[in-house]
């Protein structure tokens, strides 16, 4: 929202300030100034001049004469609204207008073009654009705009979502009370019409049928006025913050609305004869004044002239109610409605006027009287002179009394944390506006009407006014007194970190984030399908609806993206997945998942699976879990379980996720000239204790030996065959067995492979001697001849 | 003893092959060599228990200082004739097993330390989350305008993907009660169209506190405290009014600017401060919700962007980069923190 500084200075001496530093007080005390913008208006040589005679000259071009007190110019016009008689500015030949263009003496169509009308914009006054300046007829002809107006105005800008809470500060006066309060200067009191006066008239007709979603609703008839152009310094403030101007009577709504924050609506009084406010009850249409034909629905709040429905409430107007030229009578209105409500209507439509983002900040119903007083004041300044017709009429609550809130004084200095002086709490209190007196150590405050409950109900809000003006720079830092207490640690999340740093320290494998949901186009390429998934109802695209029930969609699709960069690399991901559980309830688990790819000249698809196998054997034995098992699994339930290419893992006979490799079609689509090893493991059975029962086990005194055996057995029957076979050898002796290397090839016979173990022996008693060293080599041989196995 | 000790320093300087030194070894330690024998024919029933203590001292003194002498010759002698392989020590180092963290998991881990050094417990939640828990609890009743700031995610089934770690705040409260102190990092999300400042998926690290007579002071304090430790550096904080339902007051709060500190850059846009992170003192509706007395207690809650900081931190340039699992990126960020 955009403040400016020229109409605050109508309410507090701005003298002395420059607008960095309103700005920056401002911010420090009350909203975020996120931006200071001078306007300059371009006025030197401008004068008021006025429309003498027009004459067409095609379908959008007239040729105007102007006069400009005794002097007469003629123009080439192209703006819709010239009509005879009006008052404009212009701007004759030698003038520079906004944006630098000097304007020149020129010939158009045949005709002499001695200068241009102007519109706002082409004067750097702001608005949009929407033809010349229409400027009331009270105004001398050839006098000098620079005369008429202030030459430069300064914008703040502030951020709207820091205004959410505070309704006040969506209009001039309340921005111009927390400046005052800021720099401790006087606020001026706004000048307005007693209303009173007019209880003696009879009250307008009027129903408030829906009083939840409309508060309080207030109108006024008047006779006797006209849609005349608006005063010029009020048309160049509207125009200065961006607004259109039509003619007084819708004007001033709009400039009570930027200075009192409460919208208003302007109703020509000769189409109504009575007014309900009331839901539209069924689906229909409705046409606002902008000409949009809009579809209703039954708990849409419409203003209704009887049975018509004439605006749409709080956000905008009716075409068929709206001031136009004709207009003698106007019914105005100031309302309240529920914040829930316009929001609801507003954003299901999609309109977002400045009438509706102010009532969605809740605006308290006791500026519904004040901006009626606000606006007969100003029409009457304006020079209109209106029969009043009715009394101020309203329906529903207005909550204009002062709510009293008692606070000790010590809860300030408690939850401040520092003391702060009583005297300083009613000041501060008082320039706000609030009635703040002390006695016996407990601040009796008086809410004043014009901030709203939502904002103020609680001794808290009460401590923020104090705490903001006092100044949060000015509090002294004190660390918290509490005793000293173990704090418990997360497991959970320590295993995780665990778990991540192990693969990323002694296996090679970079982390790293994908989204949470799957990629559909990609999981058609990959032909998978999800079972059941949790959906999105707005998804930000129409590929990324379901939530992912595995990490290796999106971990592949990494990998294909990284095939171009790398020949060889490992990437992991612990996140989460998602799993509908009937209803409202969810299962969210920690998931463990990852690729390893390398260009498969690099190496045997074997071995690569075997480094991987032997990551997760480490991480499992890191993380004190104990042996992991590696199932082979036959079942196809996703594209990349191909019977033969994975394995279940098992920990102590649990399934807890699966390794294997990619292959054709799938690794075509991934990685066609690559090995890709993967793997995905419940990670949340995969909690060991994060301090572990590791315990030491002590040497022998006496050194040990080893020994390699190469045994020569089926490469068919596999390395887990063969060594459940081995596994039947014992031996006093025997300390470990490992597995050092295979071999298949020249001096093997066809189909068979020769396996190198490592037998490392040892007594705990004495030194081995050579005996026992024969015996127990001749006892393994013994034991491998029994099975049919030779050594190599 | 003397003499023997002279004699064996000048033949050992005499020796200059390891042959020489062995037979200087023999000579003087071998079974026959001077030292062996000296003790081998002392006459002990001749001597007091006195002179037997002296001599043994004397002897294993002497011993001593042989066998080192005769080491160092021996060591001296490999030194200089013994030439070390040639190998090329120019040649890089091999490293074939580090790969890399994700910078999100570096600051996170970082700041996970640092919050339990001050005693705050580290807790996890959910990424979907129920509408009471990310906005109901947290005073943001339906048609809330503050909704707008964070647009949600929605699920079909009513829940929503959580927009801040704040959803957490109320789940700590009635897990644990008060006095508690925790912090919750973690993934969020919000409606919001992708640009090189904006993301749909992001981290935070949310905040809370809440004990017996908790201040404002106390939550500048803590900040700065924090803050300070994640910068590496005193960092000098000011707070100014910032609007977030669940807390009041509730701040903006600012640090001066690092790279200027606090003349004015492009980096913080010519102002000399940098907006860090929202916070307040938790709001009495949002205690009441985590069945906490508002009248006995008082706490402070904020929200750090894990994101942003891992942003600030590693000079990243562009948000879209964190989600991209490209490995040019990820491969510029250590293993270890």
């Amino acid at each position: 929202m955009h403040i400016s500084l020229d109409w605050i200075a109508q309410y507090v001496d701005l003298s002395d300030l420059s607008p960095q530093t309103i700005a920056h007080r401002l911010t420090m005390a009350t909203a975020e100034v996120e931006g200071v913008e001078t306007l300059v208006r371009s006025l030197d040589g401008v004068r008021i001049g006025q429309v003498v005679s027009i004459e067409p000259l095609d379908d959008q071009l007239t040729f105007v004469s102007v006069a400009c007190g005794t002097e007469q110019f003629t123009t080439v016009c192209g703006a819709p609204n010239v009509r005879e008689g009006m008052k404009s500015a212009f701007a004759p030949a030698g003038v520079t207008i906004a944006g630098g263009q000097t304007i020149t003496e020129r010939q158009v169509g045949g005709k002499t073009s001695q200068g241009i009308l102007c519109s706002s914009e082409e004067l750097g006054m702001g608005g949009g654009h929407f033809g010349i300046l229409d400027l009331p007829a009270s105004l001398e002809s050839g006098a000098a705009l620079a005369d008429l107006l202030p030459s430069s105005d300064t914008l703040l800008e502030i951020d709207n979502k820091s205004l959410t809470h505070r309704p006040d500060l969506w209009g001039h006066y309340g921005v111009a009370r927390e400046v005052a309060a800021i720099f401790e200067r006087p606020l001026r009191p706004l000048q307005l019409v007693d209303v009173t006066q007019y209880n003696d008239l009879p009250a307008y007709p009027l129903t408030l049928d829906d009083p939840e979603n409309c508060p309080c609703y207030c109108c006024i008839e008047m006779t006797g006025v006209a849609a005349l152009p608006s005063p010029l310094a009020l048309q160049c403030r509207l125009h200065a913050l961006g607004q259109r101007t039509f003619n007084i009577l819708v004007d001033l709504t709009n400039y009570i609305m930027l200075e009192l924050g409460q919208p208003m609506h302007a109703f020509d009084a000769s189409r109504l004869q009575a007014v309900r406010v009331a839901p539209f009850g069924t689906t229909g249409q409705f046409t606002t004044l902008d000409g949009q034909v809009r579809h209703m629905v039954p708990e849409d709040l419409i203003i209704w002239n009887e049975r018509e429905p004439i605006a749409l409430a709080g956000i905008m107007g009716g075409l068929n109610s709206e001031v136009s030229e004709r207009t003698t009578g106007l019914l105005l209105e100031s309302a309240n409605f529920k914040d829930a409500r316009i929001r609801r209507t507003a954003t299901r439509l999609g309109i977002h006027t400045d009438a509706s983002q102010r009532f969605e900040k809740q605006q308290p119903p006791a500026n519904t009287k004040t901006a009626t007083e606000r606006f007969l004041h100003l029409l009457l300044e304006s020079g209109l002179h209106p029969q009043i017709r009715s009394r101020f009429t309203a329906q529903g609550t207005l909550k204009d009394q002062t709510r009293y809130l008692d606070i000790p004084t010590d809860f300030f200095d408690r939850r401040i944390g520092n003391p702060i002086a009583q005297d300083r709490m009613v000041s501060i209190l008082t320039s706000l506006g609030f009635e703040a007196s002390i006695t016996n150590n407990t601040l009796s405050v008086g809410i004043p009407p014009f901030r709203s409950e939502k904002d103020i109900s609680l001794p808290v809000d009460i401590l923020e006014e104090v705490t903001r003006l006092q100044g949060y720079d000015n509090l002294e830092p004190k660390m918290p007194n509490f005793s000293v207490e173990r704090v418990v640690l997360n497991d959970h999340l320590r295993t995780q970190h665990k778990a991540r740093r192990i693969l990323a320290q002694a296996h090679g494998f970079s982390e790293i984030h994908n989204y949470s949901w799957f990629d559909e186009t990609w999981l058609k390429t990959l032909g998978y399908e999800p079972e059941a998934t949790l959906e999105m109802a707005n998804p930000s695209a129409e590929h990324n609806v379901r939530l992912q029930t595995t990490l290796l969609t999106n971990i592949f699709a990494v990998v294909k993206k990284n095939t171009a960069l790398r020949d060889h690399f490992r990437i992991f991901e612990l996140g989460r997945i998602y799993l509908p559980a009937g209803g409202q309830d969810r299962i969210e688990k920690n998931v463990l998942a990852g690729a390893s790819c390398q260009h498969e000249r690099l190496g045997s698809l074997e071995a690569h699976f075997r480094q991987i196998k032997g990551a997760l054997e480490a991480l499992a034995e890191q993380l004190s879990l104990g042996t992991l098992a590696f199932v082979p699994a036959t079942t196809t339930t996703v594209p990349w379980h191909t019977p033969g290419g994975y394995v279940d893992i098992t920990l102590q006979d649990t399934v807890v996720g699966q390794l294997g490799f990619l292959s054709d079609p799938l690794l075509a689509k991934i990685a066609p000239t690559a090995q890709v090893v993967w793997f995905e493991l419940d990670f949340d059975r995969f909690e060991g204790p994060i301090f572990p029962a590791t315990s030491y086990a002590p040497t022998s005194r006496y050194p040990g030996s080893w020994f390699d055996f190469s045994v020569v057995a089926s490469a068919q029957a596999g390395f887990a065959e063969l060594v459940s076979t081995l596994d039947e050898f014992s031996h006093a002796l025997l300390k470990k067995r490992e597995f050092m290397a295979l071999y298949q090839g020249r001096g093997l016979a066809e189909g068979t492979a020769s396996y190198t173990f490592r037998y490392w022996i040892e007594s705990q008693d004495s030194t081995l001697t050579r005996e026992q060293i024969e015996a127990f080599q001749q006892e393994y041989i013994t034991f491998l001849q029994s099975k049919g196995l030779r050594l190599r | 003893m003397q003499e023997i000790r002279t004699q064996l320093s000048e033949d050992l300087t005499a020796a200059t092959t390891s042959q020489d030194i062995e037979a200087v070894r023999v000579r003087y330690l071998g079974r026959k060599g001077a030292i062996t024998l000296l003790r081998k024919n002392a006459d002990f029933s001749a001597m007091s228990a006195d002179e037997k203590k002296r001599f043994g001292q004397q002897f294993n003194e002497l011993k001593r200082f042989a066998e080192q002498q005769i080491a160092a010759a021996q060591a001296r002698q490999t030194s200089t004739t013994l030439a070390p392989p040639s190998i090329d020590m120019t040649l890089p180092g091999l490293n074939n097993h580090l790969g890399h963290l994700h910078p999100i998991s570096l600051v996170q881990l970082e700041l996970e330390e640092i919050f339990q050094s001050l005693g705050f417990m580290i807790l996890d939640g959910y990424h979907v989350e129920t509408d009471f828990y990310n906005f109901e609890s947290l005073n943001i009743p339906r048609d809330h305008p503050a909704r707008d700031m964070q647009d949600t995610y929605w699920l079909k089934n009513g829940l929503l993907l959580r927009t801040h770690t704040s959803a957490n705040q109320v789940r700590a409260l009635e897990h644990y009660g008060a006095p508690v102190r925790a912090v919750f990092p973690g993934r969020c999300f919000r409606n919001e169209a992708i640009d090189p400042s904006h993301e749909n998926t992001f981290y935070q690290l949310e905040g809370l506190m809440v004990d017996r007579e908790i201040s404002v002071a106390n939550l500048i304090a803590v900040m700065r405290t924090v803050l300070t430790a994640v910068f590496h550096r005193e960092v000098t904080v000011r707070l100014r009014p910032g609007y977030f339902p669940f807390v009041e007051p509730g701040f903006e709060l600012d640090i001066q600017c690092l790279i200027c500190a606090g003349e004015g850059c492009s980096t913080c846009k010519k102002s000399g401060w940098i907006e860090l992170l929202p916070c307040g003192l938790v709001h009495p509706r949002v205690l009441e919700f985590g069945q906490v007395d508002p009248d006995r207690y008082s706490g402070f809650a904020f929200g750090l962007g894990l994101t942003r900081l891992a942003m600030m931190k590693y000079n990243i340039p562009d948000i879209r980069l964190l989600n991209s699992g490209d490995l040019r990126f990820c491969e510029q960020f250590p293993a270890a923190v």
